[in-house]
């Protein structure tokens, strides 16, 4: 079983998306960064949205959106980016660790996959294809895009 | 001989301010032990008047600062801290060690978050004394300086009247006279309601003499010691008078 969470922080402000790249943008555009988490897992759905709050949650300054789907709405793109199958990836590698020093945790993790999710909003003209040049490192990371879906 | 107050300092993968730190614990005359989290037990508590979580970057900050450091000591010793300070121990944590105790709840409830600059932000910065009854704060005068050197020292509460909260009973032990990073209530240092845990962002163990201010001919250093040292010297002497 598959489940996805979204952890979005409540105090961190829109930001100018032309800081994330080394050249600014000619149209204003802001984005906003959550961090998204995939776990295949057998066992108890609950027990393992109980360890996601737990564990990685701050209910002081974050929020937690359940799903699939992006947290967010009214972005222009979304850029999904992480480390790349066989790429160490220390961060999902001390997660494991804790979940591993659990006496009954209620599931079985099967695998964990970390992504950093950058919303960018903004009516201007900038290509997804810059962003991913600037910020993903194609030697250990894989991205996707989502692009706006517009009725 | 006088026996000395025994400091216990926890060190995590990543703890990276702990020499210097156990430095000024010694200097101002505490028997320090740094102890990584590894072999950290209830039994080794047992005599320890005070616990010091310093400065660095536990466990890389993954999933947020001080997170991970929290849940790993939970899972090692469970609530024996609180217990420590129940009993009358103390728990200083400075910069990720403030971090690391607003996540075990030992501090009033809050989080530390990036920086409102997005930036790590190392510098020199004004702090107002609050709690100037503070066995940590005593020797300190109404304004000092301490450098702080931080990402997320953007001190938050779920609704920002409750820091405000906090600086009207007086939990808000140290405030930042200018607006540094976005804090709430600008607080930079937090105690409990029992006044033996203190967390604070700024670093009073990269103070401790005169020579270390930025400003060579600063006027505050006629002792020749730093603000910093007062600090852990307000919290030898009110563990000593308190044996």
């Amino acid at each position: 079983m598959k489940l996805f969470f979204e952890i979005i922080d409540r105090y961190i402000e829109p930001g100018d998306a032309s800081g994330l790249l080394y050249a600014p943008l000619s149209e204003p555009l802001t984005y906003r960064q959550t961090r998204r988490y995939e776990f295949d897992v057998e066992g108890d759905a609950e027990k393992v949205e109980a360890f996601v709050r737990h564990t990685l949650l701050d209910d002081v300054s974050q929020e937690i959106h359940s799903g699939d789907e992006p947290a967010l709405d009214g972005f222009r793109f979304v850029l999904d980016y992480g480390m790349k199958p066989g790429a160490l990836d220390l961060e999902k590698e001390t997660v494991v660790r804790f979940f591993r020093g659990l006496k009954d945790p209620g599931f079985e993790l099967n695998s964990l996959t970390i992504r950093q999710r950058i919303y960018v909003f903004g009516d201007g003209a900038a290509e997804p294809k810059r962003f991913i040049r600037d910020i993903c490192n194609p030697a250990i990371q894989n991205w996707n895009v989502i692009e706006a879906t517009h009725a | 001989m006088e026996e000395r107050p025994r400091a216990l300092l926890l060190k995590f993968p990543g703890t990276n301010c702990d020499a210097e730190t156990a430095r000024a614990l010694e200097a101002v005359g505490f028997e320090t032990e740094i102890a990584p989290i590894s072999t950290v037990t209830r039994e080794l508590l047992a005599g320890i008047r005070l616990v010091v979580l310093s400065g660095g970057f536990s466990y890389g900050d993954y999933v947020m600062s001080g997170r991970i450091a929290s849940l790993v000591t939970e899972q090692k010793i469970d609530a024996a801290l609180k217990e420590f300070r129940d009993n009358g121990g103390y728990l200083l944590g400075i910069c990720n060690g403030f971090q690391i105790l607003t996540q075990l709840g030992l501090l009033p409830e809050g989080s530390l978050v990036h920086n409102t600059s997005g930036r790590f932000q190392c510098q020199w910065v004004t702090l107002e004394n609050r709690a100037p009854e503070s066995p940590f704060l005593k020797q300190l005068p109404e304004r000092f300086e301490f450098p702080v050197a931080h990402a997320e020292g953007r001190f938050v509460t779920a609704d920002p009247a409750e820091a405000d909260g906090y600086r009207e009973k007086g939990l808000a032990a140290l405030t930042y006279a200018d607006d540094v990073n976005g804090s709430f209530a600008s607080i930079a240092g937090l105690q409990d309601e029992s006044g033996r845990v203190l967390g604070l962002m700024p670093h009073p163990e990269r103070f401790m003499e005169a020579r270390d201010h930025y400003d060579p001919d600063w006027a505050g250093g006629d002792s020749g010691k730093g603000s910093g040292y007062f600090l852990f010297q307000s919290l030898y002497d009110a563990i000593s008078n308190s044996q």
